[in-house]
């Protein structure tokens, strides 16, 4: 994408995000353009009469007038300036939604990866520190109408003080008719801007630009070492082990670039002087201003009334010109935050190639087999599933053990679409399961993950992961996973907000508790698949085993597959699989498993030696 | 309102602390308010100068030099103020900074129970806000005093420079910048009042956009297609954010009206009276300029010292919560305390203890008496919410009975130097602190003059140093991404082995484990069952677990229930007794013995 495409994009993308931001921001630039010189331009009618012939009448009227205009004028600067906040401040929340939709539609595997997520970070801090983004493409917008309007009204303000020719009898003073003057002026105008600004931009390219991962590395130190104690879970751990050393050591550290022999020292020296200079050159500017204004004035080109109003003019002239050229340099440093931007948002998706559709089966007929499954996670060279071959029989239930890192977890997140395999091919009644529309494909998959969860929303919702529920349902699931007594001792019942992050009316469930509700989330979606990791791992022996003691009737018809790391539940199981260092090294029944040495044994021994009597 | 903190004493407070802290906030503040006031005046004297030379006739040279002196002296002015503004915000920031220090240090410090306090939790909340941001009272105090101080001055200075004129003329504009003040005073309460409501939209935002970035959630998001859910919650909190901004921007123009008004009245009067002054004493033109942009000015000054002191008020106020928070009562002895001394066996004895946390109505722990022998290896079991967890955290300290005491080696623990006490404990909790530092940082828990051999060992005997290995970085690898980017992710299994390395490290004389080995396999979890005597030789030893198969190495169990020992004794003691416990062992059993059916 060239600069002109990208900016159309960007410009097209956050219209149709926040439609009526540009119209305010426009309307309102337009205004607060051509205020400035509209001031001037009253201020001056009067002070040309008062240092003219100062008749009262007219100084009457031209008074009422200008308080009346100006006052108007402030009025619709007050109602333009609140109608763009408003955009701007909707701005936020919409450009959020740009990128939640994005996040959403990712597929998993780029979830997981860092890059996406620096990506992500990157993007939202260099708005947030510098404006840089989106939201920089408002600013430039805003910028370039305003400043553009202002000049062409200095312009029509103060043509005059070039324009009006000192008289010819004036012979000395011939000389200030020269067309050279305004060029100079010009020049000068633009050359002071350029060089401000450049000074500027050497000043942030010196301290902030390039060492942008530095500061936001400081910042990010700050706040985690700064605020670390708020984490109430940290609380115990940080009194018992006194992490207050370890804070502090880090904490005094964390300031980086921002300690005293970093930034400050800059702009203690070069970096203020240079800026300092940057905005001092305007006093010199003016000066010159005065000087030319003052001896045409004299030379009598004009009236000394006039002075005002073209000193005014091109003062505000001057600032616009060095708003408009610091436009320019913001279109280009904004430039490849807007690539950034688009980066993340062009990420492309592989999941969503498929276009069949699954069959709405009432008999639970799918046929799911693993044919030499191998599976690497991406930048890595270690296989986590080695030409796995597993065929889940229709409506059992499967054991699926192993060490922490042989695979278990792996392969669900391969059932379930959320990586695909490098080799090797997963079927549903015999067709690869990439052809299938993902969402038909997702549909026949229910899962209760290790790390589950469930959002700070009703508890309805959760369990029908919609803002619709059929309560009847709702209630029927809850049930089936023991639920029901909490259930009633809910004020609320099915509309109890879950956690406190938005209220004190919220509830926080026990680990036991909440698992029954993702339990349950799982059943409400009713797939011909279910599939539990490490259902039991929070719970005490009793929950554990009134758990285990349901999921014969709640696993029903469907195909049921289990990861626990305790080896009991396997004795529920129909079949079990051990996966050991990526292999599919037994399959079989437990009697089978626990006849044969190997692997499964060995699991199985190190847990039960301690429960023989 | 709290009387020991009114906004005059916190103001007070505030500079004095600066005076501790950032002395040279002193010199700043008068040097950039003055700066301001004479930018601003040179800025008011330039045109009517001149322009009184062109006007008079003056010689050229005359014009030449007025115009040399006033653009050299904005020159000076325009770079003076530039290089404070440049300069100025690094005294804040660091009084901010040293503001959160003392914030970390109470917070990681204060008595353990404080943690427990729905009040200390809400006062911490809103004292970690106002040290959030430069924007917030705690630094931006300091800008407002500024501008309070430079408002002031130039009030003064113009005043001198208006003082020929009717004070009458003052006094009306004065009123109108009031009436302009009370209006913006009332649209700041309508926000001020209307700010939760915001709070309340935007965490709900956030929320929404947390959940769509975690990995964590992202799993569950796409398995369950909440992505329409979740679009619908933000479709709708868009629709009540937009209503609410519309509320607000209708508000503010409100405000913006009346002051328009005050506005245009002022500029009316000034006017009136200053043509009318010109035309009767023959003011000159420059001599108009001058007195009329002194007026406008001077009103801008009487605005500013209204507004600046408004804030000021406010954000003293709001410093309230820093002050209470920092001067919260703590109920543990610190320094005060007596050394419990170090490297001990310790023995403990629960004499009729009670406990009950923080706005709770039943005890978790009722009428509880206990002997541990030193050296003594003791399992606790028992079901969610026994009250297991609550026993430990009474012994190490965390937790002060309400009733009866808890006596280490004979001395109560309440007399003891807390944190000197702490460290004859080595723990492991379920709840874990892990900041990103360093692995080795993380089991030495020491910045720098670490062992690292014994870093090393402990990090072997907890079952750890292989998954270390397999790290680029090793032992030097930061952990988490909070902050560094190369930082690394351990699972929860990782995680708990190393907490296990980091309390071995520390070697306490008292080991306390809190169900280690709940994220744990099989295999990695029977290893740390047959380490457990090495791990806990020479110390006392309490041991908490879900799994009754960890229990057989202690020499005692007890088997908790509703804050009570149920049954206590030895495995095969409480197995011959065929009670609770045994019930228990048999639930978790049942499904490892052979040839039993389920």
């Amino acid at each position: 994408m060239n600069r002109k495409e990208l900016y159309k994009r960007a410009f097209q993308d956050v219209h149709r995000a926040c439609p009526g931001l540009f119209l305010s921001v426009a309307s309102s630039a337009l205004l607060e353009g051509i205020a400035p010189y509209v001031t001037v331009w009253f201020s001056s009618l009067i002070l040309i009469e008062l240092s003219g012939m100062r008749r009262p009448d007219v100084l009457e009227k031209r008074i009422i007038m200008a308080v009346a205009i100006l006052g108007i004028l402030s009025l619709m600067r007050i109602v333009f300036k609140q109608w763009k906040e408003y955009h701007q401040n909707d701005y936020f929340p919409r450009r959020d939604r740009i990128f939640i939709e994005k996040m959403f539609s990712l597929d998993y595997e780029d979830m997981e990866k860092q890059s996406i997520h620096d990506l992500r970070l990157q993007i939202a801090q260099s708005e947030m520190y510098q404006g840089f983004g989106y939201l920089k493409l408002i600013e430039i917008f805003e910028k370039a109408i305003q400043n553009t309007l202002g000049i062409l009204c200095a312009l029509f303000l103060s043509v005059q003080l070039f324009s009006a020719r000192v008289p010819s009898e004036n012979t000395a003073w011939q000389f200030l008719n020269n067309p050279v003057f305004p060029i100079i002026m010009i020049i000068l105008m633009v050359s002071l801007a350029v060089f401000s600004g450049k000074l500027t931009a050497k000043t942030t390219e010196e301290y902030m630009s390039l060492l942008t991962e530095e500061v936001s590395e400081a910042n990010r130190a700050f706040g985690h070492f700064g605020f670390a104690g708020l984490d109430t879970k940290k609380s115990v751990d940080i009194r018992l082990y006194h992490q207050q050393d370890l804070i502090k050591h880090y904490w005094k550290n964390s300031l980086g670039v921002f300690g005293p022999s970093g930034m400050p020292k800059y702009y203690r020296g070069k970096g203020g002087m240079l800026l300092g200079l940057s905005v001092a050159l305007n006093g010199i500017f003016s000066a010159l201003l005065y000087l030319f204004t003052c001896l045409k004035a004299i030379a009598g080109a004009f009236g000394i009334g006039e002075i005002m109003r073209y000193v005014g003019a091109v003062t505000a002239m001057n600032t616009n010109v060095s708003g408009l050229i610091e436009v320019y340099g913001m279109i280009a440093a904004n430039e490849i935050h807007l690539q950034r931007i688009y980066e993340l948002l062009d990420t492309p998706n592989h999941m969503y190639q498929g276009s069949l559709t699954t069959e709405k089966r009432s008999d639970r007929q799918y046929d799911i087999e693993f044919k030499n499954v191998t599976f690497r996670y991406p930048n890595t060279d270690r296989n986590v599933l080695d030409h796995v071959n597993l065929r889940f029989k229709i409506g059992t239930r499967l054991a699926i053990v192993g060490e922490n890192g042989s695979g278990k977890s792996t392969l669900i997140k391969l059932l379930c679409r959320l990586y695909d395999p490098q080799e090797g091919e997963i079927l549903l009644n015999g067709i690869n399961i990439r052809k299938y529309n993902y969402k038909d494909y997702i549909q026949l998959m229910s899962v209760v993950f290790q790390d589950y969860q469930l959002l700070s929303q009703p508890l309805a919702n959760n369990i029908a992961g919609n803002s619709e529920y059929d309560e009847e349902r709702v209630v029927h699931v809850l049930k089936e996973v023991g639920f029901e007594e909490r259930l009633k001792s809910l004020q609320s019942g099915l509309e109890t907000w879950l956690n406190k992050d938005f209220g004190e009316e919220g509830v926080i469930l026990s680990g036991g508790e909440a698992q029954k509700v993702a339990i349950a989330r799982a059943l409400y979606k009713d797939a011909p698949f279910i599939i539990l990791d490490e259902p039991t791992a929070s719970l005490d022996p009793i929950a554990e085993a009134e758990i285990y003691s349901r999921l014969n009737e709640i696993v029903a018809d469907r195909t049921a597959v289990f990861i626990s790391h305790r080896l009991s539940s396997c004795r529920f199981c129909d079949e079990i699989i051990v996966l050991d260092k990526g292999h599919l090294v037994q399959q079989g029944t437990h009697e089978q498993l626990f006849k044969t040495d190997g692997k499964y044994r060995e699991l199985w021994n190190a847990q039960a030696q301690y429960y023989r009597t | 309102m709290n009387k020991r903190y009114t906004s005059l004493k916190n103001t007070g407070w505030m500079l004095k602390e600066a005076w501790q802290l950032q002395r040279i906030l002193f010199f700043v503040i008068p040097i950039s308010a003055f700066t301001g006031v004479i930018l601003n005046c040179v800025q008011l004297y330039i045109a009517p100068r001149i322009i009184r030379c062109a006007e008079t006739g003056a010689p050229l040279e005359k014009l030449i030099e007025t115009i040399l002196i006033y653009g050299g002296l904005l020159f000076v002015m325009l770079f003076l103020q530039k290089y404070i503004a440049e300069n100025e915000g690094f005294p804040r920031m660091y009084f901010r900074e040293s503001m959160i220090s003392k914030f970390a240090e109470k917070t990681n410090e204060t008595s353990y129970i404080n943690t427990l306090k729905p009040d200390f939790l809400q006062m911490r909340e809103k004292v970690a806000s106002l040290l959030s941001s430069n924007q917030q009272p705690c630094q931006h105090f300091w800008t407002t005093l500024t501008q309070l101080f430079m408002n002031l001055i130039g009030f003064a200075v113009y005043l001198l420079i208006l003082s020929s004129l009717d004070y009458r003329m003052i006094l009306l504009s004065s009123f109108t910048c009031v009436i302009g003040f009370l209006a913006n005073l009332f649209t700041d309460a309508w926000e001020f009042k209307r700010r939760r409501e915001e709070e309340k939209i935007d965490n709900r935002f956030g929320y929404i956009r947390r959940n769509s970035e975690a990995i964590a959630a992202a799993k569950d998001i796409r398995i369950f297609s909440l992505q329409k859910w979740l679009l619908n919650i933000h479709e709708s909190l868009l629709k009540t954010y937009d209503s609410f901004l519309y509320k607000k921007g209708k508000e503010r123009c409100l405000g913006g009206l009346v002051e328009t008004v005050c506005v245009v009245l002022r500029n009316s009067i000034a006017y009136w009276y200053l043509i009318h002054l010109t035309l009767q004493n023959q003011l000159s033109t420059a001599q108009f300029i001058l007195y009329f942009q002194a007026f406008t000015a001077l009103t801008a000054w009487i605005s500013g010292i209204l507004e600046q002191f408004s804030i000021l008020h406010r954000e003293a106020q709001e410093l309230t919560a820093l002050r209470e928070y920092l001067d919260y009562e703590e109920p543990y002895l610190f320094e005060d305390g007596a050394d419990p001394g170090h490297g001990l066996q310790c023995g403990f004895v629960f004499d009729h203890v009670s406990f009950r946390y923080p706005g709770s109505d039943k005890d978790i722990i009722h009428d509880f008496s206990l002997t541990i022998q030193p050296g003594e290896n003791l399992a606790v079991v028992g079901l969610n919410g026994a009250g297991k967890t609550t026993l430990i955290k009474l012994m190490c300290g965390l937790l002060d009975p309400d009733e009866g005491t808890v006596f280490m080696n004979g001395t109560d623990i309440r007399s003891l130097n807390r944190r000197k006490y702490y460290e004859l404990f080595s723990a492991v909790f379920q709840d874990f602190s892990i900041l990103d530092v360093t692995i080795a940082e993380t089991i030495s828990q020491k910045a720098d003059q670490y062992d690292l051999e014994r870093v090393r060992q402990c990090a072997a005997l907890a079952g750890v140093s292989h998954d270390i290995e397999q790290i680029p970085g090793q032992y030097d690898a930061h952990i988490g991404r909070e902050v560094y980017q190369d930082g690394v992710i351990l699972s929860g299994g990782q995680m708990q082995k190393l907490m296990l390395a980091r309390a071995l490290y520390k070697n306490g004389s008292v080991l306390l484990l809190d169900e280690p080995t709940a994220a744990l396999d099989p295999l990695a979890e029977s290893s740390i069952y047959q380490s457990y005597h090495e791990m806990s030789a020479g110390k006392t030893s309490v041991f908490i677990s879900h799994r009754l198969a960890s229990t057989r190495f202690c020499d005692r169990i007890l088997f908790l229930k509703d804050g009570k020992i149920l049954e206590e004794g030895t495995h095969e003691e409480l197995m011959r007794r065929k009670g609770a416990y045994a019930d228990l062992f048999d639930v978790q059993s049942r499904y490892y013995q052979e040839g039993k059916e389920y």
